[in-house]
């Protein structure tokens, strides 16, 4: 336990630093990207521009506007005020979108672990089977049609022929209920492959056979001896998963209108956005910093070989 | 001293032992991919895509570009003959492309009379440029295909003489300006497919070598490494895309591209290949790390071999299964990336055309109130049957590959 | 790890699993709207003297009421369907013109009051539009009331020696030390002590200069060479003779002046301890403008010259009032937060959901509050065509207003579509100091290859009409210019003669246009119309809308797609644009001719000869085309059959406080 906590407490300095640096990166990466944020159809005369520069301190020495940037978010965790949502600071912005987004990401993520691990074991189980081949058909289905293609034919065949669902909207549970199927789709379908590549390893191995060997019965040698190797694999996906999830969602919340934070993670990037876009890219930092270190350890739980370090 | 009947014990043992070949790896793994049905019905499937891509100026397609606005738009899939070159606002002779043709080559000769006839080498000289520019400029080909390049170009007079103004009917209907999709499918694939390829091989080659490196020395390195993964990982990429966007349309810079002879997109699919080995470069070093105890690494490293050579003679060669799995997926993500880049607008410019604009446009004519099924459809079912193919042919390789799995089944 | 931990791991973490779950499920359910609209993108901002766009206006004209208010002016055409609406008394109730139609004075109403129960005054008017020409609101339509008496100096902080002056102390509440460069975040108006007094001096230092290259173009570009500009005039110090001010703020222009100095610069200020700090100079605009409060319900206008349309500025929102009082305590922008706003419009804002939605409430207090027929309205922030289609047929939306163009002809067929011709243009802008593009010929010979009946006919297909000029048909007294017809064999004929015959040796020109579902597919027509037509290839460039500002802005495209809107009804807003000192402009295109023209007519009172003056300017715009017309906007929506008084209107602006229900029993399924 003490070497966790230890674990813990490295990965949160190396945390720090990461947003140390991917701050900078970001910063330079904005900054050197021609266009400014306050370029208008109607073509401000210089003087109101500089006017909403300094507002917003973007008339300020660059290292100048790089320190005071990095000291607001340091001591008050302040990340100042969006350029473009001009009513809302970045916390607001983020505080309005994140619950949305997590939601939405939590719903796909279940959705697609249940259905993913399930359909990759009786895959794996029952190899070379019908249902196997039908099963990576249909995971294969999910990997290769872009989920625009299918939140589209999702939303005739749902929302008109069924009328199950709303068309579009976010509040209440049938409305987040399409989108999530639509987003966690893809990451079933790698989940699945994934189990089932990892199941068809690890009956492979030593230890597996022995059980069989023994004697042991079939199901009991899946789920104790073969899931656990098997699954090292999905783990490890999970991390990446987060992060496509986060920012997969910006399709589903432009069909399904939903106000989370992948929209506004990419239109802050392209409007130049600037404190936006550096909220958005420092959130996600953490989320899958967090998310990394989670199936890290989940990873050496579930594997003695790997220790952490 | 070596008796005689000693030097020919080991004269036999060496002839014996150089009658037996050694089966490598991969004559290995050809062997039992070619017994997985579906696996080489994929990879059948796949050079044959590739074939018909490369070749796509040669088949009788009609033109991806040409918009016949005023009679042809959203046509369902029909058997209806379309002759090359009759759409009345190109104004072309006899209202064929062979008819326009004909009249150009006969323009060009007519020029070459002229010059013959001249004396004056000013003159020719200036009569041969003239015909070097109406021969890039008013070609008829330019009207019916986008900046053909030398090979395409030849190929499309072949199948110009061949099989003249016949053009395979609309099969797969038209989309929403008039343009036949059966030809923008074909043409979509050459792009796509060198999208994906390309940015999947960076992908490999970045992502193999780093993983297996940092598995193999763990301890500081592996840290160092991984983390420096993180980190890049925690850059949302889709920055690095849009800066580079902007970056590369920027005209010095363009300028200067051109002036390499590199192409801009080849650049740009280069960097999404660069992007995408983080993922394999963490499963390949997962991998290497549990491998890396096991005995006949222990071996290797006891008889001196060299890290490279371990990590690529025999760490890289026990992780290709799940390296290949992940390829198959690698390359699907690209492609798909590809298609999301369209989706926000920012993929291919037109008159270029890849399967991800038209599934774009085809999601555009889905809608309640008429649904133009053969739009997304046929370019959908292109992507999936391609990507179908990918995994496919992954799983076998990965079978194949796989040195535990010799001499079982 | 021992095999016990490893259990409660996965014990721990399937809890952790159930609670997550738990928690996304919680929901919060909101009753629909009696009225939900699509809005576009989401509203930037609610501040109306900040605002700029579509979405924010469509708000802000329900939750805010100026002078006057855009209404419903008799019937429908029958003809057109097109709804006539008119500047008619909002806040003031009446108001006189002097003869020569440069003093406007408004008559409030007695029975108006802001939400927070106090009364709107004229005080309330002058305060605003005092704001709204503050340059440090930096709002964006201040060139809307240039001939307002001193707007223009005050807003572009012009100054001239001997005038009448106010200067704003270094003392905001946020400001701190003004010795040190601290800023407080966010602005708070109105703004640090004033004093007034007189403009003597002002000690500049040389101005800079900026190089340039052997072809005459500079090297640093224009932001580079502003922020120096800019720079530099930090660095002024301006000598004041300041006048004392009596007890009521009133500065006493002939009391006894004191000579002091000020400045902008931090460095000059501490390195001098005469000189004061200062955030602005600016001319003495509250005292001697053109918007004067004469007691409570009195508001006087003063213009330089008549504007024929000024009654419609007055109806627009960026002249609405805000209130001060909000504002002050406030600051800017946290006023806008629900809990905080003041409004005096039809509607109140009920709460804000960023990218969902902005709801509105009837406003029990509004003075004709039985107009107002619907109770809730949703704005709803939706980009996608398809979604909002999909919504308007399941009944989550009741009015749409951007229709995707696949199924458009569908749509026309239905009784809901509605459809009228709109007051605004889409173009193509050409940079002219671009070769092949600085020949007059070579643009004419691209206007004329363009087939515009095809694209309006087969790719856009609402009705719009082809443009050959630039100012919409459709406005009262003028008659637009001739355009130049289209014809292929002058279009080639001119090619020719500007040194490509059939095209050879044009090289390849790049088109450049903002990411839309509509964009594209009219460029991919203009690019085969003039490659089959004139064997001119042109390169397609998307680019997201703040880049695509930015490269127009910075005159680096050749060629670029623009729509213009007009701001009020009268060809002026389409003219004005091109003359060579507009910063909209950006063609480099300059016609001392075209020049003098628009400001001839601008100075004209006669309508008749200032409607000739226009349009001879039009006509050499449309003659010399910096810019290639390609089609007359027309609106194209859906309203369910059960909302009453929904028309089209010119302008594309739609009260909605005038709508009712049909039938209240239907409106609110959902």
């Amino acid at each position: 336990m003490r070497d966790l906590a230890g674990y813990i407490l490295k990965r949160g300095l190396w945390m720090v630093l990461t947003l140390w640096v991917v701050y900078s990166i970001s910063f330079a990466l904005m900054r050197s990207v021609p266009g400014n944020p306050f370029s208008s159809e109607r073509g401000m005369p210089p003087a109101i521009e500089l006017q909403m520069k300094a507002r917003y301190n973007l008339d300020a020495p660059i290292m100048q506007q790089y320190v005071d940037i990095l000291k607001g978010i340091v001591f008050r965790g302040d990340m100042g005020w969006s350029y473009k949502l001009e009513d809302y600071s970045v916390n607001q912005v983020i505080a309005e979108g994140f619950p949305v987004s997590a939601s939405l990401a939590i719903f796909a993520l279940v959705f697609a672990l249940i259905l993913g691990i399930t359909a990759g074991v009786i895959s794996a189980v029952y190899r070379r089977t019908p249902a196997d081949t039908a099963l990576m058909m249909a995971a294969v289905l999910g990997i290769a049609v872009p989920n625009f293609v299918i939140a589209s034919i999702a939303i005739l065949l749902f929302v008109f022929m069924l009328q199950l669902f709303p068309a579009a909207g976010w509040g209440t549970l049938s409305q987040i209920a399409l989108p999530a199927l639509c987003l966690g789709m893809p990451i079933a379908a790698y989940i699945a492959r994934l189990t089932r590549t990892g199941m068809l390893e690890t009956m492979t191995k030593d230890h597996v056979r022995t059980a069989f060997a023994k004697g042991l019965p079939r199901h009991k040698v899946i789920t104790r001896h073969v899931l656990p190797g098997a699954l090292l694999p999905v783990v490890s996906y999970l991390g990446p998963a987060v992060a496509r999830v986060l920012t997969g969602s910006v399709v589903l919340e432009k069909i399904f209108a939903l106000p989370g934070m992948g929209s506004h993670f990419i239109n802050a990037a392209l409007q130049r956005d600037y404190t936006v876009a550096m909220g958005m890219v420092l959130i996600y930092t953490v989320l899958l910093f967090v998310m990394n270190t989670l199936v890290d350890i989940t990873y050496s739980i579930i594997d003695p070989r790997v220790k952490l370090q | 001293m070596m008796t005689d009947s000693n030097r020919e014990t080991l004269e036999r043992i060496l002839a014996e032992s150089k009658g037996i070949h050694g089966v490598s790896l991969w004559q290995d793994a050809w062997r039992r991919l070619r017994r997985n049905k579906t696996a080489m019905i994929s990879l059948v499937f796949l050079i044959l895509l590739a074939v018909m891509a490369f070749i796509t100026p040669l088949l009788p397609l009609q033109s991806p570009i040409d918009k016949d606005l005023n009679n042809r738009r959203f046509l369902p899939p029909n058997l209806q003959a379309v002759v090359m070159g009759s759409r009345a606002d190109l104004k072309f002779e006899g209202g064929t492309l062979t008819g326009e043709m004909a009249k150009f080559d006969k323009m060009i000769v007519a020029l070459q009379e002229d010059a013959a006839q001249t004396g004056d080498a000013d003159e020719q000289q200036k009569i041969a440029e003239s015909i070097q520019s109406r021969m890039e400029v008013e070609h008829p080909f330019n009207q019916l295909w986008n900046e053909l390049d030398p090979l395409s170009w030849k190929m499309t007079e072949i199948r110009i003489a061949v099989f003249g103004d016949y053009s395979i009917p609309s099969v797969f209907g038209t989309d929403k300006l008039g343009r036949d999709l059966l030809a923008r499918v074909f043409w979509g694939a050459r792009v796509s497919l060198i999208v994906g390829v390309i940015a999947a091989l960076v992908s490999l080659i970045i992502g193999v070598s780093y993983g297996a490196i940092a598995g193999y020395f763990g301890g500081h390195i592996d840290a160092a490494m991984m983390r420096l993964v993180d980190v890049l990982y925690s850059v949302p990429f889709f920055f690095v895309v849009i800066f580079l966007l902007t970056f590369l349309g920027e005209p010095d810079v363009k300028a200067w591209f051109d002036s390499v002879g590199v192409d801009q997109i080849m650049v740009f699919y280069i960097t999404i290949g660069a992007i995408y080995w983080l993922t394999m470069s963490r499963v390949v070093r997962g991998q290497v790390l549990a491998l890396r105890h096991e005995q006949f690494i222990e071996a290797a490293q006891t008889i001196g071999a060299s890290p490279p050579r371990i990590i690529f003679r025999h760490l890289v060669p026990n992780v290709m299964g799940v390296v290949i799995v992940y390829l198959t997926l690698t390359i699907p993500s690209v492609m798909l990336f590809e298609a999301f880049l369209s989706f926000l607008g920012m993929g291919v410019a037109p008159p270029d055309v890849s399967w991800g604009l038209l599934l774009n446009d085809g999601i555009e004519a889905l809608s309640i109130i008429k649904i133009f099924w053969w739009v997304v459809l046929f370019p959908g079912a292109a992507l999936a049957f391609t990507l179908f193919a990918l995994n496919f042919l992954g799983d076998g390789l990965r079978d194949a590959l796989d040195p535990r799995m010799k001499n079982r089944d | 790890m021992a095999p016990e931990i490893r259990r409660g791991f996965i014990i721990a973490a399937l809890i952790l699993l159930v609670f997550a779950l738990l928690w996304a499920s919680r929901t919060e359910n909101i009753p629909p709207a009696d009225f939900s609209l699509q809005n576009g993108t989401d509203p930037k901002t609610i501040d109306p003297h900040r605002a700029s766009g579509q979405p924010e206006s469509r708000i802000i004209f329900e939750i805010f009421e100026g002078l006057m208010r855009m209404l419903p002016e008799g019937d429908p055409d029958p003809e057109t369907g097109l709804q006539a609406l008119s500047p008619q008394p909002g806040m003031a109730k009446s108001y006189d013109v002097s003869e020569d139609g440069k003093t406007y004075t408004f008559h409030l109403r007695d029975d108006i009051l802001w939400t927070d129960g106090t009364p709107v005054t004229a005080h309330d008017f002058a305060w605003s539009w005092h704001r709204m020409l503050h340059p440090a609101t930096g709002c964006e339509y201040g060139y809307l009331i240039n001939e307002l008496r001193l707007a223009e100096a005050y807003h572009k902080q012009l100054l001239n020696i001997g005038d009448r002056v106010e200067v704003e102390l270094w003392d905001r509440p946020e400001d701190g030390d003004p010795n040190s460069d601290e800023k407080g975040a966010l602005q708070h108006f109105p703004r640090g002590t004033i004093v007034y007094g007189w403009l003597r001096e002002i000690e500049k230092t040389p101005e800079p200069e900026f190089e340039k290259n052997e072809s005459g173009e500079y090297i640093q570009n224009e932001d580079e060479r502003n922020s120096a500009i800019a720079q530099w005039k930090q660095s002024w110090i301006y000598r004041i003779d300041v006048v004392p001010t009596d007890d009521a703020d009133q500065p006493q222009w002939d009391g006894n002046a004191e000579s002091q100095r000020f400045s902008q610069s931090l460095e000059i200020c501490s390195a001098d301890q005469d000189i004061q700090r200062t955030h602005f100079v600016l001319v003495d605009f509250v005292h001697n403008g053109g918007a004067q409060a004469i007691d409570d319900k009195t508001f006087v206008v003063h213009l330089n010259n008549s504007i024929p349309y000024f009654l419609n500025l007055v109806a627009y929102y960026p002249l609405f009032p805000v209130n001060k009082k909000c504002i002050e305590t406030h600051g800017a922008p946290l006023w806008t937060k629900t809990e905080n706003i003041v409004t005096n419009g039809p509607f109140n804002l009920d709460f804000r959901r960023l990218r969902n939605r902005v709801r509105v409430r009837r406003n029990p207090d509004y003075w004709a509050i039985d107009r107002v027929g619907l109770e809730t309205i949703d704005f709803m922030s939706l980009e996608s065509q398809n979604t909002a289609l999909n919504m308007y047929e399941t009944g989550q939306l009741h009015w749409i207003n951007d229709l995707p163009t696949s199924v458009l002809e569908e749509l026309q067929k239905r009784d809901d579509f509605h459809s009228g011709p709109k007051l605004s243009i889409y173009f193509y802008k050409l940079n002219t100091a671009v070769k092949p593009l600085d020949q007059v010929k070579v643009r004419q010979a691209l206007s004329m290859a363009i087939n515009r009946k095809q694209i309006v006919e087969e790719v856009t297909k609402a009705g719009q009409q082809p443009a050959l000029s630039v100012v919409p048909p459709g406005l009262a007294g003028y008659r637009g210019a001739e355009g130049l017809p289209e014809n292929l064999e002058k279009a080639r004929e001119l090619l020719a003669e500007s040194g490509y015959p059939g095209g050879r040796g044009f090289p390849k020109l790049t088109l450049m246009y903002n990411t839309s579902e509509t964009h594209r597919p009219i460029a991919e027509v203009i690019q085969q119309q003039l490659q089959n037509n004139l064997n001119i290839k042109i390169e397609l460039k998307n680019m997201e809308w703040g880049s695509f500002i930015e490269t127009v802005q910075q005159e680096d495209y050749q060629m670029a797609r623009y729509g213009w809107v007009g701001d009020y009804p009268d060809p002026n807003t389409f003219l004005d644009l091109w003359v060579s000192s507009s910063p909209q402009s950006n063609t480099n295109w300059k016609n001392p001719e075209y020049d003098r023209l628009i400001v001839a007519a601008g100075k004209e009172f006669d309508s008749k000869k200032r409607m000739e003056l226009l349009r001879q300017a039009e006509q050499i715009l449309a003659t010399e085309l910096p810019i290639i017309p390609i089609y007359f906007y027309t609106s194209a929506e859906m309203a369910k059959p059960n909302i009453e008084g929904f028309a089209p209107s010119a302008q594309d602006l739609h009260p909605l406080s005038v709508l009712r229900l049909r039938d209240s029993s239907t409106a609110t399924k959902e």
